[in-house]
């Protein structure tokens, strides 16, 4: 198998697809927050659909959630007045229903009930508001930084990346920077990569890696990023500050090293799935392997 | 305020960092403000084949290796409950109770041995009860009676008072000869449990003796 099979397979273990119990679980969970959204909006008429790595492609199984954006008209403030009228409502909307954690611009939606501890559904509802009435643009509530509101396009980005060919290298690298839990965000990473990757849109999924690697590793400091939905106006360069760059050339820098003394299976693992009993028996195995067993403890009451 | 060990001690820095990037290539070292943290992808192997994979990272504080590495699972895999041990409150690992440290994890032990002992015994046990298994080598009971556990193992009795007093003397700087041996036999320490405890003294830190015995204290006004 060449590298470049592999890292097909990597791809192929790492798709959810619709049929998927995953997907259909957040399906299902989509409809439901749409459907409470919209009667609690109901004389607002938001416009609900898909963001983030659902829309643009780039969603892997290791870690995915599924973003919702719930856009008000420019003119409309049934929502409430301001942005942040419009995220508090629209967290009082889903409050009735979901544990909501806040967080920057989103509400992340958890298990309300207490049996559960508030286990993730791994959805963000992320309320906004159109500029005008082309409903491209539009403004959303920042509740920390000191920029309260933010302007984005969701078709911008998702043109962005589903346009740059190289969709697969943002997926792979999506799941490099899940296995080292590297703090850069994912839609920084997909910048990033998309802008290195430019004139390379027709290379093999390997060189491409390569590339984006030997670029972190010897001149993380000189990558930069832009929002193409708003260029001038969102400053990314804080989301690229010296700690994530750090991270980024260390990591790159053992990765690239791996590569060379180990191949390509040190990095992204086997593609093989094992079945339920054979990992239950390796696990036996492995525990009846070690040599000084130790206890956990719990401090809870 | 001391300097933090990293930059005290960077020939230790570099020690830990070679052992563990050699041991386990998807771990990496990454040094913000006072505190080290060692995260990525840990790995159960076995014979060269990866059996599960957990995504951790390992807090190395300002007084490490005197404080013990704090171990959390970040992929939101396990749930954050005493049952999972993990602490509801802060989402670390209990990966082995403090008390039991100088047997486990002596002072000189290095963070390798640390994660090639009770963090992968952790992990490992946690993949086997996701699976329906009951954990591998036991489990300490939660809180206080956890700590009454294991001190009932080294002095043979589970009475909580004698325990506790037990626990109270670690927490003093010097121990005296001539106080009354918590074992309840009547004679004094020196001629009875006195070496035991003077061993122990310096084995488990004050500070930990101290936050046992409030543990140990809060529950016997319970029961």
């Amino acid at each position: 198998m060449t590298t470049n099979d592999y890292l097909a397979k990597v791809l192929v273990s790492q798709t959810l697809g619709e049929e998927s119990d995953e997907l259909k679980a957040l399906q299902e969970r989509r409809a439901d927050v749409e459907k409470l959204l919209r009667q609690h909006f109901e004389k607002s008429s938001p416009t609900i659909r898909y963001g983030g790595s659902k829309a643009k492609g780039t969603m892997i199984r290791e870690s995915y959630d599924l973003d919702v954006i719930c856009y008000f008209p420019h003119d409309d403030t049934g929502a409430g007045e301001t942005l942040e009228d419009i995220y508090n409502n629209a967290r009082k909307a889903l409050e009735g229903k979901y544990l909501v954690a806040p967080k920057a611009s989103a509400l992340r939606l958890k298990d309300p009930n207490p049996s559960n501890r508030a286990a993730d559904f791994r959805i963000d509802v992320v309320p906004g508001r159109f500029t005008d009435t082309s409903k491209g643009d539009a403004f959303l509530y920042r509740s920390s930084g000191e920029k309260k509101r933010l302007k984005t396009n969701l078709d911008v980005h998702i043109k962005h990346v589903k346009e740059s060919g190289v969709t697969d290298a943002i997926r792979l690298l999506k799941l490099w920077k899940v296995r080292n839990v590297l703090s850069i965000k994912n839609f920084v990473l997909e910048l990033v990569a998309i802008k290195l990757l430019k004139a390379r849109a027709a290379s093999g999924l390997a060189t491409q890696l390569e590339h984006v690697w030997k670029e972190f590793r010897d001149s993380a400091e000189k990558v930069s990023v832009e929002d193409p939905a708003n260029p001038t106006g969102n400053d990314l360069s804080e989301l690229l500050n010296d700690g994530v760059r750090s991270e980024l050339t260390t990591v790159s820098r053992r990765t690239l090293k791996l590569i060379e003394e180990s191949g390509w299976e040190a990095v992204f693992g086997s593609v093989d799935e094992k079945s339920k009993d054979d990992k239950r028996e390796g696990l036996r195995r492995a525990a009846a392997a070690v040599i000084t067993p130790t206890k956990p403890w719990s401090q809870g009451v | 305020m001391s300097s933090p060990w990293h930059k005290a001690n960077p020939t230790l820095l570099e020690k830990e960092r070679n052992e563990v990037e050699a041991a386990y290539p998807s771990l990496h070292f990454h040094i913000v403000n006072y505190a080290v943290f060692v995260r990525g992808t840990f790995p159960i192997v076995l014979e060269k084949e990866v059996f599960d994979r957990y995504l951790i990272e390992i807090s190395l504080l300002r007084d490490y290796p005197k404080s013990m590495p704090i171990v959390r699972e970040v992929g939101g895999r396990i749930p954050h409950t005493a049952e999972r041990h993990m602490n509801p409150a802060d989402g670390t690992a209990c990966v082995l109770l403090p008390d039991q440290r100088w047997e486990v994890w002596p002072p000189g032990s290095t963070l390798l041995h640390f994660i090639d002992g009770p963090v992968l015994n952790f992990f490992l046990g946690q993949s086997l009860v996701e699976l329906g298994e009951p954990w591998p080598f036991g489990y300490w009971s939660h809180h206080a009676d956890g700590i009454r556990e294991y001190y009932t193992g080294l002095l043979g009795t589970d009475d909580i008072r004698t325990i506790a007093q037990f626990v109270g003397y670690l927490t003093k700087e010097n121990i005296k000869g001539h106080w009354p041996c918590p074992c309840g036999n009547g004679k004094q320490l020196r001629d009875c449990h006195r070496d035991m405890l003077r061993d122990l003294s310096t084995k488990i830190d004050r500070k930990l003796a101290t936050e046992s015995l409030r543990k140990l204290r809060e529950r016997s006004k319970l029961s």
